[in-house]
């Protein structure tokens, strides 16, 4: 791992040439000993006397109405304490993640309904004194179904007649209208092109294996307040539709997320079991436990959009791009969830990464009686930007231009309208690309691959580039805050809304706390994860946690830091301003005399010298990262694997807080690009919507031997004025670059175009026999 | 109809009275109160669930808790001294950044402290291989790789497990 650090240029950054005790420095994360020891606890830890386990029952059809459930053999089991059907919960219509003001969900869900629309859906729920009589009692339900007709694909979805799987006003099947976005003139840009390239590109259903299935317990108290722990990344937006279904005021609903199992995006929705949950504990007045098998976490789970991106761009013979035409449909799924989000954010990201003064886009994503698509890191991005540089590739080769080249020329510069409407701020994407091709010695390595004799193990080199912008910010106006209180012997407690789901966001906002006050990293303790508690936050999502709460929880730090040099002001006679905290030490500047900050706050008198509070309110814009990958893969001509040997991947994130955990995040990242692009792929029955591979054994994910060695670099190219010190995001950058970087690199070797993923071992087979029958 | 098992869970013996068909990861969770043992599948996919019975690691979940009976399990929550006081291994997860949301973490850990116990000085090809049964969806193994092989060293520097 290799951080270049250096001092930032940019005079409105405030943190101008400031030297950093704590920021940047891979200190001990805050949650790392009682995850490394087993003593935290996730949602499915918690001990509470006297639980009941609940079990979900789901549809074994993928379109139906229900004619009845007979529940009264389950009921008469000995140890069953409740079942609930669509005819015993609310039924009220609600969104699949409900963030505030937004559109990037749709309002199409009940907790049960009298209608299945996927294959795995739930219908029914039960609580028993144990999992097993829990498990015997779902077999006990009798579910009558008729049968409607079903599509499980985009195409059958859109034929006239196919089933309206939502009956929402728009055109068949359509989840939302489409996103539609034009700028310049595109066939007068066509008609400049010295090259015009128009291909199809496939995209597989990847899921996001999270380790930790789903999993929430509740429990009512006497005041009728309910307690729910679960596996959430979004705590308040839970609390808030929890509320509002189950017809109670916000402050009767407490959610608690202590330790978190991953999410990756997925667990931002919500999910029937959590409803369920918390009626089968109030209906029994006892706690209920539910946590999904891995089999429902695919079922049941929320899996990436797949579907199909026609896309045509124009080049000039010097490689600029003269206009970019092109028409997204995703596959939502049976219900929309984050559909209008992803859609959104997908098509927009192809105004930018590489310039264009026209184009013509339009997104549409697509109802079908499939395993509902939601969020999953890279939101769209993944999708469209792996048509984007696949062509890129192709263009390069048509062109005679060298591939890094050519990204080179028309990558996105500082000023340049970002897909958010913003300007981008810096120049990242060219300094990453540029300090890869230079770590990896591009040209020769290029000329390697291309001189390599014939033989059955051919090598190839390739890149793939991409932007993310830290925040949701325009589809969602989101904030994050903080509140810093200083105790009364100089440590200090940040209270943050930020859910943890494994990133280390924790550890970054207590290092821009101590950083910003001027204390030891050890003198601050982060409070998280209880909706009663602390400061209320939409949720980690959308690479904003660190740039958002991060910015929050610097913002409270700065007003604890001004009300502490208030008090020490008179001590030291000199003013406010001529005073600096250093390690938790007071300093007059050019002065010999200092106190230490634990002196200025302790108690006179048996009280404390002033009850020091901060709180900080953020609101961000938006920021862009940047990345380029480079891979090398061998191709087996003969079995048709492909491996990756080595990865670069180069990112810039502005200011890195954290740089262990923030090399983490990339290789993470990495690992399920790579997933994404050789092997995942979740695989639907297209005769009746059933699952084939719900399993970590068929659905196969890159383990600790197919892993390449991976040397991150991460720069300090562009810091944005947004974040905190310039900080950016990083969670979902990696996923996004990495795909095309190994299907580019598979041309390199063996000359064959893919433009799908996954790319299985058995198409480049077949593929590399259609090449030889064609030469021969 | 429960049965009465005696195992001795990290270091403690223990008398429990569990259902016959339950399985050890689940009696070491519910009846034994040691949650940090963690499923990530229950069908022995995962590794989530890694324990050390009797020197072997295992699939806690492919096991069945009346199988312990006479058996002496090690956990994840019997290898730390005290507060603030880890074990070897779960220093250099802590220190390399080998844990991200954790919850692969116990069974990888259990799993490498079996890997040292038998080889000291295990290449990283060796590593790969000897957790190549636990998946973790985080960090891309590189930094839990590097975590195994600093605790490898220090070994050699004369360190116990
Ligand atoms: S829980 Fe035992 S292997 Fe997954
Ligand atoms: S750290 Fe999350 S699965 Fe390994």
């Amino acid at each position: 791992m290799t951080i270049h650090q250096k001092p930032h240029t940019q005079d409105n950054l405030e943190d101008g040439k400031r030297q950093f005790s704590v920021v940047g420095k891979s200190v001990r994360r805050t949650d790392t000993f009682e995850k490394v020891t087993g003593l935290g606890k996730y949602s499915g830890d918690i001990e509470l006397p006297g639980l009941l386990y609940g079990k979900m029952k789901r549809s074994d059809i993928a379109h139906a109405l229900i004619k009845n459930i007979d529940v009264s053999k389950a009921l008469a089991l000995k140890g069953v304490k409740a079942v609930l059907t669509h005819r015993d919960v609310p039924r009220i219509l609600h969104y699949g993640s409900p963030h505030p003001r937004s559109a990037s969900c749709t309002r199409d869900q009940y907790i049960l309904d009298d209608r299945v629309r996927y294959w795995g859906e739930g219908v029914a729920a039960v609580a028993a004194e144990s999992e097993e009589i829990a498990e015997e009692a779902l077999r006990l339900i009798h579910v009558e179904y008729e049968p409607l007709p079903a599509v499980f694909t985009v195409a059958d979805a859109l034929k006239p007649e196919a089933p309206l799987i939502h009956d929402n006003g728009l055109d068949k099947n359509n989840v939302m209208p489409p996103v539609v976005i034009r700028r310049g003139d595109v066939e007068k840009g066509f008609a400049e092109a010295d090259l015009i390239l128009e291909n199809e590109y496939v995209l597989g259903r990847p899921v996001p294996g999270y380790m930790e299935p789903n999993v929430c317990a509740c429990q009512w108290d006497g005041n009728g307040k309910l307690t729910i722990w679960s596996s959430t990344q979004t705590a308040f937006m839970v609390r808030g539709i929890l509320a509002e279904v189950l017809g109670v005021p916000y402050n009767k609903v407490r959610v608690i997320v202590d330790h978190m199992g991953g999410g990756f995006g997925a667990k931002q929705d919500l999910f029937q079991h959590e409803f369920l949950c918390a009626l089968l504990a109030r209906q029994t007045g006892r706690p209920v436990r539910m946590e999904f098998t891995r089999k429902e976490t695919f079922l049941g789970g929320r899996t990436r959009h797949s579907g199909k991106i026609r896309l045509k761009q124009g080049f000039k013979a010097d490689g600029t791009i003269t206009a970019r035409h092109a028409r997204i449909v995703l596959d939502g799924g049976a219900y929309g969830s984050h559909s209008p989000g992803v859609t959104t954010v997908g098509t927009s990201a192809l105004t930018s990464l590489y310039r264009c003064e026209n184009v013509d886009l339009e997104g549409r994503a697509i109802y079908t009686n499939t395993p509902i698509a939601g969020a999953f890191r890279g939101y769209g991005v993944v999708q469209t930007y792996f048509a984007l540089d696949l062509q890129m590739d192709e263009a390069a080769e048509r062109l005679g231009i060298d591939p890094a080249e050519l990204r080179l020329r028309n990558a996105v510069r500082t000023g340049d309208l970002a897909p958010s409407d913003h300007p981008v701020v810096g120049h990242g994407l060219e300094a990453c690309i540029r300090r890869g091709l230079d770590e990896v010695d591009w040209k020769a390595a290029r000329a390697a691959t291309a001189a390599q004799p014939g033989g059955v193990k051919r090598r190839g080199w390739g890149i793939g580039c991409e932007m993310h912008g830290s925040s949701a910010y325009p589809g969602i106006k989101e904030q994050g805050n903080a509140i810093v209180k200083m105790n009364e012997d100089g440590t200090v407690t940040l209270l943050t809304g930020t859910a943890g789901l494994g990133t280390g966001a924790h550890t970054a906002l207590s290092q821009i706390v101590a950083e910003e006050i001027g204390i030891p990293f050890s003198a601050v303790q982060v409070v998280t994860g209880d909706t009663d508690i602390v400061p209320w936050d939409i949720g980690a999502f959308a690479s904003h946690t660190t740039y958002m709460g991060g910015r929050a929880a610097q913002i409270a730090a700065a007003e604890v830091r001004r009300q502490v040099l208030e008090q020490a002001a008179p001590l030291l006679e000199a003013a406010p301003e001529k005073l600096a905290i250093r390690e938790g030490i007071i300093h007059v500047e050019g002065a010999n005399r200092s106190i230490s900050l634990k002196e200025v706050v302790s108690p006179k008198r048996g009280m404390p010298a002033a009850q020091i509070v901060g709180v900080g309110t953020y609101s961000p814009t938006k920021s862009y990262s940047f990345a380029a990958h480079f891979a090398e893969v061998e191709v087996d001509t003969e079995t048709g694997e492909v491996a990756v040997l080595q990865v670069v991947p180069v990112h810039d994130l502005g200011k890195v807080i954290h740089p262990i955990a923030a090399a983490g995040q990339i290789e993470g990242g990495i690992q399920q690009g790579i997933g994404h692009t050789l092997s995942e792929d979740y695989v639907i029955d297209l005769t009746n919507g059933r699952s084939l591979n719900p399993s970590f054994v068929d659905y196969k994910m890159p383990l600790s031997m197919d892993m390449p060695p991976i040397r991150t670099i991460i720069l300090e190219a562009a810091p944005d004025p947004g974040g905190p010190f310039g900080a950016k995001g990083v969670g979902e950058d990696p996923i996004i670059a990495i795909g095309p970087a190994i299907t580019n690199a598979i041309y390199d070797a063996i000359g064959i175009r893919f433009r799908h993923y996954p790319i299985t071992p058995e198409q480049v087979l077949n593929a590399l026999r259609a090449k030889q029958k064609e030469a021969a | 109809m429960k049965r009465l098992v005696s195992m001795t869970v990290n270091g403690e013996e223990i008398e429990l009275a569990i259902p016959p068909y339950r399985t050890l990861l689940d009696v070491l969770r519910n009846e034994g109160r040691l949650t940090g043992t963690k499923k990530g599948c229950d069908v022995g996919d995962c590794g989530a669930c890694t324990v050390i019975m009797d020197g072997s690691p295992v699939n806690s979940c492919l096991v069945l808790g009346i199988e312990a009976e006479g058996a002496t399990i090690e956990t994840i929550e019997g290898q730390h001294a005290g507060p603030d006081l880890p074990h070897l291994i779960q220093e250099k997860f802590m220190d390399h950044g080998g844990a991200q949301c954790g919850f692969c973490t116990p069974g990888i850990i259990m799993m490498t402290k079996a890997l040292l116990k038998e080889n000291p000085n295990p290449t990283e090809s060796e590593v790969r291989f000897a957790i190549a049964g636990n998946i973790c969806r985080c960090t891309g193994y590189a930094k839990i790789v590097d975590a195994v092989l600093a605790a490898a060293e220090d070994l050699r520097k004369g360190r116990t497990l």
